[in-house]
């Protein structure tokens, strides 16, 4: 079976479109999206009715949280001062825009979705803010795969795709209770993989072109696509509807319009 | 009798750089004069900084500075590519003139002023008749927050408001610490130098930091506003003097 599996959309309904375009020529079976369909781009409804109308199956991104709970993310989610206002400055406009019933379809996204041993997040199972970056240390990111109780985790949220194979590797644990003996277990995991969709209407990776994933369940043979698209036309979306113009110019250089924190690892105590 | 030498050039041929080799001199006594921006100028206040013993003259101060040389004086007059070079004040006061101009450009109007010609910086020189824009604006009592000055000054000389082909400018870090940094299109990266001056962590700085940039089709209001959205908060820059207060300096130098 074929899966395409996209992420953070970001309201750039010219890229989500181009990228199924792409799926439907790749011949995929299923879609999954990670999340992430509303913030910072000019079509946020029409992005989430598209999702919709297909029936994707879509977990929930931190933005849509954002959207439904009210700004969620404590100011060390923004890696400086000036990401933090213009990210309050896309959540205030996209807040405006949304309809009630695109609100609604965000709150009742799940924050996990699974097919047998595959496992759909956001950012990673403990939350959708949290950033599973290809340089976590090998045993975090282990422990993240093994919470999910997957063999693979597809997740988003860094908007740069990559693949990590965890090998096999022997796990030994000492746990030290006071007024006990110390306990020593060890214990194997086998070969675990994180699958990042990178984004499809915010890519961070140098380029404008929109990224996702395709992953074959019989072979487990992945392949990273990266679909170009009319970047220009959603660079003029964002100005025509009023968002700040550095989205625009930010976008056609292929870099985030606010960064990831220094400390991605950080998950706010909210 | 003192030298006068006026210096000139298209922006980011190293004309400031090209002076401070001499600057360095301590035996004589040495004035440096940048007019043309007032008293906003950057060069002006980092040849201050990184020269001490260097005299800095401002315009409001220049005639009586002029009247008043020690017979042993260097002035450098630092005659920007927006300046007159027929202005009457230039060919009253009798000086060597010197262009400082790129490789590549063998005939200008910099040519048949200058008496020598020294090789600079690799820039663009500027096509005839289309000179550059200048915007300019003091930051004094301004704090950066870094990482927002450093996306701001990627986006500025990226292009992102307008075709910047210069910027220099002098911020101050939470950390009480100042930086010259310094952009020229066309040579690579950007350059940030700390100045050598005392650490500044009591209220807001009451010292001149500024920005310089030149180009084309800038868009000023928008430079002004991300400038602004990168400066901290009274509360903010309280939160980070009181830390650099406490911490000694084994641990500043592990945190910086």
């Amino acid at each position: 079976m074929k899966l395409a599996v996209m992420s953070c959309i970001h309201g750039n309904y010219e890229a989500l479109n181009a990228v199924l375009s792409d799926i439907d020529a790749q011949r995929a079976d299923q879609i999954y999206c990670l999340g992430d369909l509303v913030g910072y781009g000019p079509y946020p409804n029409a992005v989430v009715e598209l999702v919709r109308s297909l029936d994707i199956p879509t977990c929930q991104g931190c933005w849509d949280e954002d959207i439904v709970e009210g700004l969620n993310a404590c100011d060390c989610s923004y890696p400086s001062q000036l990401a933090e206002k213009r990210g309050h400055l896309a959540h205030e406009w996209t807040n405006r825009a949304i309809h009630p019933e695109v609100r609604e379809y965000l709150a009742s996204l799940p924050m996990t979705l699974r097919q047998d041993n595959l496992c759909f997040v956001h950012g990673s199972p403990n939350s959708q803010h949290e950033y599973l970056l290809p340089t976590m240390d090998g045993f975090a990111a282990l422990e993240r795969v093994l919470a999910a109780e997957a063999d693979v985790l597809f997740c988003g949220h860094t908007h740069v795709p990559y693949v990590r194979d965890l090998e096999n590797g022997t796990l030994s644990v000492k746990v030290q209770q006071l007024g006990k003996s110390e306990t020593h277990r060890e214990f194997t995991a086998p070969l675990k993989r994180i699958i990042n969709a990178g984004s499809v209407g915010e890519p961070r990776h140098g380029r404008p072109n929109a990224t996702y994933v395709l992953y074959d369940t019989d072979s487990t043979q992945v392949t990273l696509r990266e679909v170009p698209y009319d970047y220009e036309k959603t660079c003029a979306a964002i100005i025509e509807q009023g968002l700040p113009p550095i989205f625009a110019w930010r976008l056609a250089r292929g870099m985030e319009f606010a960064e990831r924190a220094e400390d991605a690892g950080h998950v706010c105590e909210r | 009798m003192p030298h006068l030498i006026a210096i000139s050039g298209p922006s980011g041929s190293g004309k400031t750089t090209w002076i401070s080799e001499f600057l360095k001199d301590q035996s004589i006594p040495q004035f440096y004069v940048c007019p043309g921006l007032g008293e906003i100028s950057v060069d002006l206040a980092r040849i201050g900084y990184q020269f001490p013993w260097v005299q800095v003259v401002t315009e409001a101060q220049l005639k009586a500075a002029l009247t008043d040389l020690p017979e042993q004086a260097m002035v450098y007059f630092e005659w920007g590519f927006h300046l007159d070079l027929g202005s009457p004040f230039l060919a009253g006061l009798g000086c060597e003139r010197v262009a400082v101009l790129p490789p590549d450009l063998t005939e200008s109007d910099w040519h048949t002023w200058a008496d020598r010609i020294v090789v600079g910086n690799a820039v663009a020189a500027p096509a005839n008749g289309r000179l550059p824009e200048i915007w300019c604006t003091p930051l004094t009592g301004q704090v950066f927050d870094p990482p927002s000055l450093d996306a701001l000054l990627i986006e500025l000389t990226g292009g992102a408001y307008g075709q910047a082909c210069r910027m220099k400018g002098i911020f101050e870090m939470p950390n009480g610490c100042a930086f010259h940094v310094d952009f020229v299109e066309g040579l690579p990266g950007m350059e940030y130098t700390e100045l050598n001056i005392p650490p500044w962590l009591n209220g807001r700085p009451r010292r001149f930091s500024g920005i310089e940039v030149v180009g084309w089709g800038l868009e000023r209001e928008a430079i002004a506003q991300t400038l602004l959205d990168g400066c901290l908060s009274d509360v903010a820059l309280a939160q980070y003097q009181q830390h650099y207060q406490t911490l000694d300096p084994v641990e500043e130098a592990l945190f910086v």
